[in-house]
């Protein structure tokens, strides 16, 4: 009997219909403590064990297939991520490099703030922009001129990192030569055409400090009757005229006396190492002051 | 009841207790396009293809409370959504004849679509305010072709296995649905 067949699907589904809203209902309306939520608790009590085993058997699967999904965004995300890198290894290497001129001008303030300068000494700070091509000369080019207050025969100092143990890293560089509007040229004391007028501290040892052509500082015309002691520091004694007094220049590392000499023969390490010289100050000294003539 | 329907409810059952395992173990630990395919619904749709309206809509019944019990909802939403499911699905079946794998999975797409639409609006009215039409376009229609594509290999399965009969291929007769 198909219309009775079709009135009892259409009964059951009615039931079914109304089973599910009163279920529905009762849901909403009891407490949380009512039956149907008890009884849902309950089964779900039963089926929380299995979807934990559940979830757990299936984690391989899941990893294997987010691994296989993220397969094909790696390529093009490692080609993002080289470019971050690059991008980040350039402004870590900025940092880096504005890290040490940081180090490099605070030293230089540092040694400007505690160095015995004559009084009214003024600086002017100057990067250096040129180097001599060959080891025959031993100069820098700063870029500060005359239009900045440089001019020739001013002392120039400067700071770099320690070059040894106990070496402070501060001293002299050396002296202007030459001048232009916006720069300057400065003989290093290890030029070999450079002669300082030095003392050694802790003794009345007095000479003259010479660079050489491999960058060697030697002090001269000191009497061999007088004591020095290696690991003395060595400053200017301000004799000649350019160079102000006290300026440290290197110490001492060694001694030694030839029968034919009638000098000792003093050999000082200068403590700015001149291969990473890049920022120096040049000594504006009042000319009341004076130099030490 | 007879032998022959204690064996068909039986299979039935063991349909159900193939969804519940299925459903818990594996297939809402997979996501994918960040939607979970709806193994309840799609063994109601294949129901009501092999076995017809009544049949479907009885199972959708008992799937969607044994679902509104396993993710803690409101006892009979989805209970009320499958069967709906269920039993228009399966009127379709009989009348249109979907026999093969992709006509079922056709259908069953269509109907995930509709009882997710069902679904969405029971959760716009009842539920916190969702955005309904971004739901279209990050749920409903992906999770549509994802019922739509687990269906014709399970519908393939269970026929093989004899687990459900084939769909008739030859439209019924109005009101008519498989027995």
């Amino acid at each position: 009997m198909p219309r009775n067949k079709t009135t009892w699907r259409r009964s059951i589904f009615v039931v079914l219909i109304i089973a599910s809203l009163a279920i529905l209902t009762v849901s909403f309306r009891e407490s949380d403590s009512g039956p149907v939520h008890a009884v849902q608790q309950f089964a779900a009590g039963l089926l929380s064990p299995l979807q934990t085993f559940g979830a757990r058997a299936a984690q391989p699967f899941k990893d294997g297939y987010e691994w296989v999904r993220t397969l094909w965004s790696a390529h093009q995300e490692a080609e993002r991520l080289a470019k971050e890198l690059q991008e980040l290894q350039g402004e870590a290497i900025k940092l880096q490099e504005q890290a040490e001129e940081n180090e490099r001008l605070r030293a230089l303030l540092e040694f400007r703030e505690k160095g015995t300068f004559p009084l009214g000494t003024d600086f002017v700070v100057a990067d250096v922009i040129g180097k001599s091509p060959t080891k025959w000369q031993a100069w820098i080019q700063i870029d500060k001129g005359s239009a900045d207050g440089v001019q020739v025969d001013q002392a120039v100092v400067g700071a770099t990192p320690n070059v040894g143990e106990g070496l402070a890293g501060k001293g002299l560089v050396g002296k202007v030569v030459a001048v232009t509007p916006h720069t300057a040229k400065v003989v290093l004391i290890i030029d070999s055409s450079s002669s300082v007028a030095a003392k050694v501290q802790g003794s009345r040892a007095e000479g003259i400090v010479e660079g050489s052509v491999t960058g060697r500082l030697v002090m001269d015309y000191v009497d061999r009757d007088v004591v020095v002691e290696p690991k003395r520091v060595v400053v200017t004694s301000g004799y000649g005229g350019v160079y102000p007094q006290d300026i440290p220049i290197g110490i001492v590392t060694s001694v030694g006396e030839q029968d034919v000499n009638i000098y000792k023969e003093i050999e000082v390490q200068p403590f700015i190492d001149f291969r990473v010289l890049e920022e120096v100050m040049v000594l504006l000294v009042p000319s009341a002051s004076g130099t030490g003539g | 009841m007879d032998r022959r329907r204690l064996l068909i409810a039986g299979k039935v059952l063991t349909v159900l207790v193939i969804a519940v395992v299925l459903q818990v173990f594996v297939v809402s630990q997979v996501s994918v396009l960040g939607v979970t395919a709806d193994l309840f619904l799609v063994l109601t749709v294949i129901v009501a293809v092999t076995r017809g309206p009544l049949e479907a809509a009885t199972f959708g019944f008992v799937a969607g409370l044994v679902a509104d019990t396993a993710y803690l909802q409101p006892l009979g939403v989805r209970a009320l959504v499958y069967v709906l499911t269920g039993y228009f699905a399966g009127l379709v079946a009989a009348r249109l004849a979907f026999s093969g794998p992709w006509g079922v999975a056709l259908l069953a797409g269509t109907a995930s679509f509709i009882a997710q639409f069902v679904f969405g609006v029971f959760q716009f009215v009842m539920g916190p305010r969702a955005a309904f039409l971004t739901m279209l376009g990050t749920q409903m229609l992906p999770e549509a072709v994802l019922d739509g594509l687990l269906t014709a290999p399970l519908y393939v399965f269970l026929v093989r296995v004899r687990l459900l009969p084939r769909a008739p291929s030859e439209p019924a007769g109005p009101g008519g649905g498989a027995t």
